[in-house]
């Protein structure tokens, strides 16, 4: 059996499609892998202590509706057709996507209750190319969070390589899910870094596709000028077929992209000789706020090292290394992102309100005013309820101006970074940036979590490209001292993902990084 | 001291799409049970996006061109957020300080023979909310008006009166059927209406403090709540007191204005820009399409039939209240190729009662303007009397049948013929010697009765005037 789990998620397809291998087999064999590693799945009111040992990626499996899928797949290869590039992958789904007929809980009390009456694009895609889903990974709490550990569904998910450790988030569930065989692709959702931060701490490849690459719709939204859909998977091919099938224009996402879509499995073959990659001194650095003063500190020497022994690998391939490649602007990302994505956030969490759908309060009340009061208080954790104080702070309309509107003119610096140094006509003419995915490997259970600002800078190094909207990708390369995976990160031009997995395959060949299982 | 009123108003209108502004929805559920026309996207699902449905920018361009406004080459659409229970997503999807067309004018001529001009500060896009009502307790909440697409339009402070203020409701009324961009069916509330109002001495130049009074939705009540807090403001003043800047709510069945409680009006809606939908970029090719076949306006039209057709101001106005009929005008004149004045008189007297008794719109009249034109010519040239003429309007509306083939198939044809009709008359003095006797006595005027007894006769065929001329002769 492991030596089927070995197996990448395009040799299973292609062992599908050719009748060497049987979809069904293929689940179960990946459902035996999910009874012996999971253990109990979160529930609203679980013991977060709870078989310390497992990994808990899931809040449902759905089982039943994943051996009818894969017996489609096998029924149609039996008649001859052709089920599609994913024929036969189990594949897994942070559970902030709606799916039809399955509950979609956003890991939160408040939609515990709640069973999809329509199915995102970006999982329907998936599922008409062959795949087969096997169910709802757990997830931060409406997305909101870097560890996991906000899911109102306990336990949650713990770290493939050190259960004592978080898996990262906000997805957490696809990144540890991917990492312990537990299916071979999951979609992920990247909002400042939800997908690249949980793919290094989990050592598997995070891709979070240019904004409007891939469709929002279905997408239960965090903050809706940054959320981007995107694969996680054990490797970058995997990563770049995935995104082949979700990507492209959706008439249901008006702010999904009309680019044609190009053949990224075709771009991984191209040499990578004489592109063009930066490393920059701001992404080698932390700096946050503290009192009113802007505190810098360098990253862990570890940290750095993974990036340049990177380039140096690079280099040897015939990558030009450009260094010092100043990003100046990229300091100010997690404030400007404080702001932006929770003032997204406070409107996109009013529809619950327990009037339509998800969590109503059972206790009496003496008005709709309460009802709402108490539905959202005893629905809502921690994180929401955070993000939508602040995020109704900061838009009211005497604060607007002083935070809102200068959060957007931080956005658009960070944009014009970007551009300034994938100017073809510019100084640094750079094919893309090389940078360390997370400031540190993942951290323990119970470490961070509870400073929601000290979590946030968790993501420094991944949010400026949600700001700016272009494309990032994580790939594992070494371990750390204690065993960890470290991932780095590469930034691309807009829609210009095949050359992030052209140069992402090359740094994953040079790093030879083992996988998991 | 003498007082003016100064009013400015904010009118909803609901467009007449096919679907929803947001979803593939059917848009128009009146009379349909509630929460049939829904979607995930209009029903605020969680992970929905809305994408607009163009045809709302198309009717808005209308609208804004009609108003002489001035057409954004890019507007925005903006969240407006609150808490409402037939608000599904929380927001409401709106165009706040970017909207689709910006300032405009709409031109009323009032019956006392002036006109006023008011100013539009803006014109944008919006979703409606759902509807609610309460029974046995509960708040029941239907969805189907949910997306339906409206275009808010705000006047400036230019109104003085509550005529005028009902004046530019029945203009507006006029001009969104004449564009075809919505039913304008008050009763449906398909136009909707608040009211800034205040009052200063007359001749100021400084504005006071407003009331503003909410969901006016005939134009009777406009005028009726307008005219009533005018009056109460006056009375305030003048008693010393001072106007607070109140909600106010008209409360139709009573006739009187309630105040709305304060919690429910003072909001911070936290507006920002709707992320889900890219900026409405209007360039100038598929604003050309648009306006291709833009219409000439009512009140364009109202002048030209004045000029061109030396028609009074009554008759060009009636004839250009609605587009259809004043087409059906200018076909049927077309036809008829005489003089306007008596084909205007045939469309007011007899195509409009025919359109009011049936509820129809002129275009869709089987009496089209070129078999109007047919019948007057058949009473111009004697084949039919004038009461024939009328009532033929009816029989072809009624059969769809050319009005030359009704006179034949019915014999409507006019008796002329002077030896059929002397027999009938001869009959008729024969059969009523009192009547001859007093007649010829000198009591003329009845010659209009003998002339009525012939025509019951003839069954209305007679040719009047040939008639009286034999019976003056047999009489006299
Ligand atoms: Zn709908």
């Amino acid at each position: 059996m492991m030596e089927l789990l070995r197996m990448e998620a395009h040799e299973i397809a292609a062992a599908v499609r050719a009748g060497k291998l049987s979809a069904r087999d293929v689940l179960e064999a990946t459902l035996e892998r999910i009874a012996s590693v999971d253990g109990i799945p979160g529930t609203i009111g679980g013991d977060p202590g709870a078989e310390p040992d497992k990994i808990h990626a899931f809040i449902t499996l759905t089982a039943e509706r994943a051996r009818a899928q894969a017996d489609a797949v096998d029924a149609k290869i039996a008649a001859g057709e052709d089920p599609g590039p994913l024929a036969g992958v189990p594949f897994t789904v942070k559970d902030i996507f709606v799916v039809e007929g399955t509950p979609s809980t956003a890991g939160s009390r408040i939609l515990a209750n709640y069973i999809g009456p329509y199915t995102a694009t970006p999982v329907e895609r998936m599922e008409a190319a062959g795949g087969v889903m096997l169910g709802k990974v757990n997830l931060d709490e409406f997305t909101f969070g870097s560890s996991n550990e906000s899911s109102a569904f306990k336990p949650t998910p713990r770290n493939p390589w050190d259960t004592s450790r978080v898996p990262g988030g906000s997805s957490g569930g696809s990144a540890a899910a991917v990492a312990a065989g537990e299916g071979w692709l999951s979609l992920g959702t990247d909002t400042a870094g939800s997908i690249r931060q949980p793919a290094a701490f989990c050592g598997v490849v995070g891709l979070k596709p240019t904004y409007g690459r891939v469709s929002r719709y279905g997408l239960i939204a965090f903050g809706s000028s940054l959320d981007t859909p995107g694969p996680v998977a054990r490797s970058v091919r995997d990563a770049a077929l995935m995104l082949q099938v979700i990507a492209g224009r959706d008439p249901h996402d008006a702010t999904s992209a009309a680019v044609p879509v190009p053949d990224y499995l075709a771009a991984l073959e191209k040499d990578v000789r004489g592109l063009r990659v930066g490393l920059s001194p701001d992404y080698f650095r932390i700096v946050r706020a503290e009192g009113g003063e802007l505190v810098e500190e360098p990253l862990p020497a570890e940290i750095k090292q993974a990036v340049l022994d990177t380039a140096e690998r690079l280099a040897n391939m015939g990558v030009e290394i450009v260094e010092d490649v100043p990003m100046p602007h990229n300091r100010y990302g997690i404030p400007a992102y404080f702001v932006i994505a929770r003032v997204e956030a406070a409107s996109n969490l009013h529809r619950y309100d327990g009037v339509k759908y998800g969590y109503r309060t059972p206790d009496r009340v003496a008005d709709m005013r309460e009802m709402y009061r108490k539905s959202r208080g005893q629905g809502f954790g921690l994180q929401p309820k955070l993000r939508i104080l602040m995020g109704m702070y900061v838009s009211a309309a005497q604060y607007s101006e002083r935070y809102y509107q200068r959060a957007l003119q931080v956005r658009t610096l960070i944009r014009r970074d970007f551009e300034a140094v994938f100017d073809p006509e510019g100084k640094y003419r750079l094919d893309a940036l090389l940078t360390p995915t997370t400031p540190t490997a993942a951290f323990p259970m119970g470490a961070v979590y509870g400073d929601s600002v000290l979590m946030q800078y968790a993501d420094q190094l991944t949010v400026a490209a949600n700001h700016a909207g272009v494309p990032g990708i994580s790939v594992p390369v070494a371990l750390n001292s204690e065993g960890l995976p470290l991932g780095v990160q590469l930034l691309g031009r807009d829609f210009d993902e095949a050359t992030l997995l052209r140069l992402a395959r090359a740094v994953e060949d040079a790093a030879a990084f083992t996988a998991k299982v | 001291m003498e007082y003016e009123a100064i009013i400015g108003l904010e009118t909803h209108i609901q467009l007449n799409t096919e679907t929803k502004i947001f979803c593939n929805c059917k848009a128009d559920s009146w009379g349909e049970p509630p929460n049939t026309n829904i979607c995930p996207v209009c029903t605020g699902q969680p992970g929905v996006l809305p994408v607009l449905n163009k045809a709302v920018a198309e009717k808005a361009v209308l609208l804004a061109t009609a108003m002489h406004a001035e057409v954004q080459r890019v507007s925005y659409f903006d969240r407006k957020n609150y808490f409402y229970p037939d608000l599904p997503k929380g927001y409401q999807i709106t165009q706040f300080d970017r909207p689709i067309a910006i300032g405009g004018y709409l031109d009323l001529p009032m019956p006392e023979g002036y006109t006023r001009r008011v100013h539009i500060i803006k014109l944008h896009i919006e979703e409606d909310a759902g509807k609610t009502k309460h029974a046995n307790g509960y708040r029941l909440i239907d969805f189907n008006r949910c997306g339906v697409p409206l275009i808010e339009m705000v006047t400036g402070p230019d109104l003085r009166s509550a005529d005028e203020a009902a004046q530019y409701l029945i203009r507006l009324r006029q001009l969104v059927r004449w564009l075809g961009i919505s039913e304008g069916n008050m009763e449906k509330a398909h136009i909707r209406c608040d009211a800034n109002v205040s009052i200063r001495p007359k001749g100021a130049d400084y504005l006071n403090p407003k009331t503003e009074i909410k969901n006016v939705n005939s134009i009777d009540a406009v005028r009726e709540a307008i005219a009533t807090e005018i009056q109460r403001q006056i009375r305030e003043v003048e008693a010393g007191g001072k106007i607070e800047p109140w909600t106010l709510e008209w409360d139709e069945d009573a006739g009187v204005l309630r105040k709305m409680r304060s919690k429910e009006t003072e909001a911070d809606y936290r507006y920002f820009r709707e992320p889900d939908l890219l900026p409405l970029v209007m360039d100038e090719e598929w604003k050309a399409r648009i306006l291709a076949d833009f219409p000439e306006l009512p009140l364009e039209r109202r002048a030209r039939f004045m000029a061109q057709y030396g028609l009074p101001e009554y008759d060009a106005d009636i004839l250009t209240t609605e587009r259809a009929l004043s087409d059906y005008y200018e076909a049927a004149l077309q036809a008829y190729n005489g003089d306007p004045k008596r084909v205007s008189n045939w469309v007011i007297n007899e195509v409009l009662r025919l359109l009011n008794e049936r509820g129809l719109s002129a275009d869709q009249l089987k009496v089209t303007p070129q078999y109007l034109a047919m019948i007057i010519r058949l009473v111009d040239k004697g084949t039919v009397n004038t009461s024939t003429g009328k009532a033929l309007v009816v029989k072809v509306e009624d059969t769809g049948k050319p009005p030359k083939k009704i006179v034949e198939e019915e014999g409507l044809a006019q008796v002329s013929d002077t030896g059929a009709l002397r027999q009938i008359c001869e009959k008729i003095v024969a059969a009523n010697p009192k009547e001859v006797e007093k007649y010829r006595s000198g009591k003329t005027s009845l010659i209009g009765w003998f002339v009525g007894q012939v025509m019951r006769e003839t069954r209305g065929k007679a040719n009047p005037k040939e008639v009286q001329k034999i019976l003056r002769e047999l009489l006299g």
